[in-house]
């Protein structure tokens, strides 16, 4: 079973190489609230895949090259 | 903050002086005896609880109008505040079942004590389920 720890996420990355995008604004165009951004960003929240497909739409890119899942030993 | 974990302060900060009005008045008006004998005593507790609840769903619906304000992880964290809600209210219950019984056991408990109980564990209902969407926000939650 995943867990939080284990799912990691380029959040923060894509945000300032798309132009220093606000969290807010992210989260206006993923259609979720500027907390659950900041939850994501900080690793403390793993989203649903719908909201997953949403973020990686919003950058524009494919959804691995947001989120990484990363096997634990 | 999220407009729902603001909305849970409120109501927690609602419940509590909601909880003390109930039991400064219950107390400073005569209390149970008082509470059984005389009518008009009851309908003004009525009226606190009464008006309390009323408020309580106006102050809630105000500070959460629009739905858009709500996302997946506020819905999960209110999904999971039912069961602080629940553990609540069941220990209320153990709590006034022990309580009453030993107090009144040679006796048997009067009757005006179910309605006592009842008052309570929605006061108690409604206050937990603030505090459950807290713990959520605090603990946080997540799909993995």
């Amino acid at each position: 079973m995943p867990s939080v720890s284990n799912i990691r996420n380029r959040i923060r990355r894509l945000r300032f190489d798309h132009d220093e995008m606000t969290q807010e604004e992210l989260a206006n165009k993923a259609g979720c609230t500027r907390q659950t951004i900041i939850a994501l960003e900080q690793g403390k929240y793993v989203p649903s895949i719908t909201l997953a497909f949403q973020i990686a739409r919003a950058f524009g890119v494919a959804l691995e090259e947001v989120f990484q899942y990363e096997e634990q030993s | 903050m999220a407009p729902l974990q603001k909305r849970a302060l409120y109501g927690l900060a609602f419940g509590v002086i909601w909880t003390v009005a109930i039991i400064v008045v219950f107390i400073f008006k005569g209390g149970v005896s008082t509470f059984n004998e005389d009518q008009g005593f009851r309908l003004i507790i009525d009226g606190i609880w009464v008006v309390g609840i009323v408020l309580y769903g106006i102050l809630m619906h105000t500070l959460l109008r629009k739905r858009s304000q709500v996302d997946e992880r506020d819905r999960l964290i209110l999904g999971r505040a039912p069961l602080v809600q629940l553990w609540a209210v069941i220990l209320s219950l153990v709590v006034w079942t022990i309580v009453l019984t030993e107090i009144y056991w040679d006796q048997g408990i009067p009757p005006i004590f179910m309605y006592l109980v009842l008052i309570f564990t929605l006061v108690v209902s409604t206050v937990a389920q603030s505090i459950g969407i807290l713990i959520g926000y605090w603990k946080g939650v997540s799909h993995a």
